[in-house]
């Protein structure tokens, strides 16, 4: 079925983003691919920093063209692949809470008694760069599937629900490198599509789509909190109910996550590196004490849309991912 | 704000004439006989027909469906001959079940409500807490289930086997005698083939605003609102996200749902999301059945759900009006495709 144009459809769309009290203003730093502060710190000198490099195919053993992840209007299912060939990078994620695993659909015991069940937890992860040393360009690479297809779209969904979405994997060229950066969420040729007429990950059935402005939430998190002694919220950060954060589909307000690591490809194989994701980060950034009533009016003035207005502007500054030693 | 969704809706039904919608009449075979296949897909559905969300080892094919069409119908399926897979999911209820938790041989009870199988095709799992991937898992287990059907899948196919021309179906249908596997996959084929595509809605989707008028358009406006918070699990178009939710319809001590299949204390009175088109014809609803109209399913979310503990965070007391209310049932009732209802090629 072909009868929605996205570009025809969110031209309209888009045209009444600003009625729903959404900015059309990037926020400084988090907005546009590869301007986003580092995670971890300072990122290098290249970190997040654009390349004219075109997209290439490495060569059997050879290293790739470098070459940041092109910024495209478009949201194609079936793009071209960066690269043909690689090695697979696998980053299986796991979710931390207060230093320990927090898992997914059980009661996570806190200090004082309390406990926290994760009911839904699910995050987009698109436009990858491998970080190389100073004054080296960022390698843009393709995400693909666990046998090294390319995902459609390019997006990655990690469902906490999933055991078998919990890795994102990478096809990369062989090197080293000192991290990796990466949009939380879809770019905004994405964000303005219509999820009706999609296909995984950014079916409706993904549960990232939101009418609130006509794009897709980029972090979405639902949880029960127990209070010791009894069912009830608090002023723990632990006690926010529900996060939602999402984007614009005027202009692009994905937030960008550097993460910094030294990542070592090898020329054959496979590498796996666990990549933690720090629940404690991801509520302390969503109860941050900020003004974001620029675009929390409308429909956005929803408690979890709130939160997740908070986290997006809040995230540069957290360190919500995190590589292993 | 309403008139503002008004826009995007208009916007989308534009656009959805510009570019053809199909809303083609069913698909001949060649005898001339519609076809129970159509490329016809609800407004609003993922890329695809039916028949493409088959899997490769069970392409949707005319006389895959015709079998599954003819078991679906047959109470030899039931230890007792005298239960079907129609005794619970009838056409004139979008293929649910009237009755509040559905009767199985000798008139044994379960806890749940035969949800509607229209539009299945697209599903990604089955049943109210989704112990099911498929629709070819999922068609085996009602026979076997001792309060459904209560017949084991081998004993299915013994039957079906002693009849030459469900034989020879199957031999026509899957180059084989008729076994468990095959049995299943007929039966699932029959369902990939319930589509329903014509209601006011998806005609609105679709540009024709002819069955769509003011109430109707303020209520989508409504499901689409923060103020009744619908969407969140039934996302315009498709209008479900085929997820697990606690929607307040649990009771302590009551059906946990998807917990019986994941373990986990947090998917305690979870069930599966269920898709809206034709839900006028499939009350009484939720998955005991408990609430029997459109109206009560509106106050029940107006209330916030019954109040247990577990109940989801975005489950919360609403602030709805009457008139709003109304216009939320409205808007449901758009969602009735009649065709379905006396569509000839799913009856027996």
């Amino acid at each position: 079925m072909k009868w929605y144009r996205p570009a025809v459809v969110w031209a309209g769309a888009a045209a009444l983003a600003g009625c729903f009290g959404c900015s059309s203003d990037a926020q400084p730093g988090v907005g546009s691919s590869g301007g986003a502060a580092g995670m971890l710190g300072a990122p290098g000198p290249n970190a997040g920093a654009e390349s004219a490099g075109s997209a290439g195919t490495v060569s059997a053993g050879g290293t790739g063209n470098a070459g940041a992840a092109a910024a495209s209007d478009g949201c194609e299912k079936s793009p071209a692949p960066l690269r043909t060939q690689g090695t697979l990078l696998s980053l299986p994620l796991e979710l931390v809470l207060g230093g320990k695993p927090f898992v997914f659909g059980e009661a996570n015991e806190l200090s004082g008694g309390s406990s926290l069940v994760p009911l839904n937890l699910r995050f987009y992860i698109s436009e990858v760069e491998l970080l190389r040393g100073a004054g080296q360009a960022n390698v843009a690479v393709d995400v693909v599937t666990a046998a090294g297809a390319p995902a459609p779209y390019g997006v990655y969904l990690f469902n906490a629900e999933d055991a078998d979405s919990n890795t994102l994997t990478l096809l990369a060229p062989p090197g080293e490198y000192t991290g990796l950066s990466f949009a939380l969420g879809i770019k905004l040729g994405c964000n303005q599509q219509n999820p009706a007429g999609l296909s995984d990950p950014l079916r409706s059935t993904s549960q990232m789509t939101w009418p609130h402005t006509g794009g897709f939430l980029f972090f979405r998190y639902e949880a029960r909190y127990m209070a010791a002694g009894s069912a009830g919220a608090s002023g723990a950060p632990e006690s926010l109910p529900a996060v939602h954060m999402g984007g614009d589909i005027k202009v692009e307000r994905v937030p960008r996550v550097t993460v910094l690591g030294a990542l070592s490809v090898p020329a054959s194989g496979k590498l796996e590196k666990g990549l933690s994701v720090v629940m404690d980060e991801i509520l302390k950034g969503a109860t941050a004490n900020i003004d974001v009533s620029d675009v929390a009016v409308g429909l956005l003035s929803a408690p979890e849309a709130i939160a997740g207005e908070r986290l997006r502007r809040q995230l540069p500054d957290l360190h919500v991912f995190v590589l292993e030693p | 704000m309403a008139a503002r969704i008004y826009l995007v809706a208009a916007t989308l039904c534009s656009v959805a004439l510009l570019s053809g919608c199909s809303n083609d009449p069913a698909d001949a075979t060649p005898s001339g006989a519609p076809s129970l296949i159509v490329s016809t897909t609800p407004a609003g559905f993922p890329e695809g027909t039916s028949a493409e969300q088959a899997p490769a080892d069970n392409a949707l094919t005319e006389e895959r469906a015709q079998l599954g069409k003819r078991l679906f119908y047959d109470p030899q399926l039931s230890r007792t001959n005298e239960v079907s897979c129609n005794t619970c999911h009838q056409q004139a209820n979008a293929f649910a079940d009237p009755n509040v938790v559905s009767a199985g041989v000798e008139g044994r009870t379960g806890t749940r409500n035969a949800p509607s199988i229209v539009n299945a095709a697209w599903g990604k799992t089955f049943f109210w807490d989704g112990r099911a991937d498929s629709l070819e898992e999922q068609a085996g287990q009602p026979i076997e289930n001792p309060l459904e059907m209560d017949l084991a899948l081998s004993d299915a196919v013994a039957r079906v086997a002693a009849d030459a021309s469900y034989v020879a179906a199957f031999k026509k249908a899957y180059g084989e005698a008729p076994s468990e596997a095959s049995l299943q996959k007929a039966l699932a084929s029959f369902v990939r083939s319930l589509v329903s595509g014509n209601s006011p809605y998806d005609r609105h989707l679709r540009g024709d605003d002819s069955a769509f008028g003011p109430q109707r358009k303020r209520g989508e406006a409504l499901f689409l609102s923060e103020k009744a918070e619908c969407f969140h699990c039934h996302p315009g178009g498709e209008l479900t996200n085929e997820g697990f939710f606690n929607n307040g319809s649990y009771v302590a001590g009551g059906d946990t749902g998807r917990q019986q299949v994941s373990g986990r204390v947090g998917d305690i009175g979870k069930f599966k999301v269920p898709a809206l088109r034709n839900i006028e014809l499939s009350a009484p609803y939720m998955h005991d059945g408990s609430l029997a109209t459109l109206e009560d399913v509106i106050e029940h979310y107006a209330a916030g759900g019954r109040g247990d503990v577990t109940t989801d965070p975005l489950i919360k007391p609403l602030s709805l009006s009457s008139e709003e209310k109304a216009d939320l049932v409205e808007f449901l009732r758009s969602l009735t495709d009649e065709s379905l209802l006396t569509d000839a090629r799913f009856a027996p």
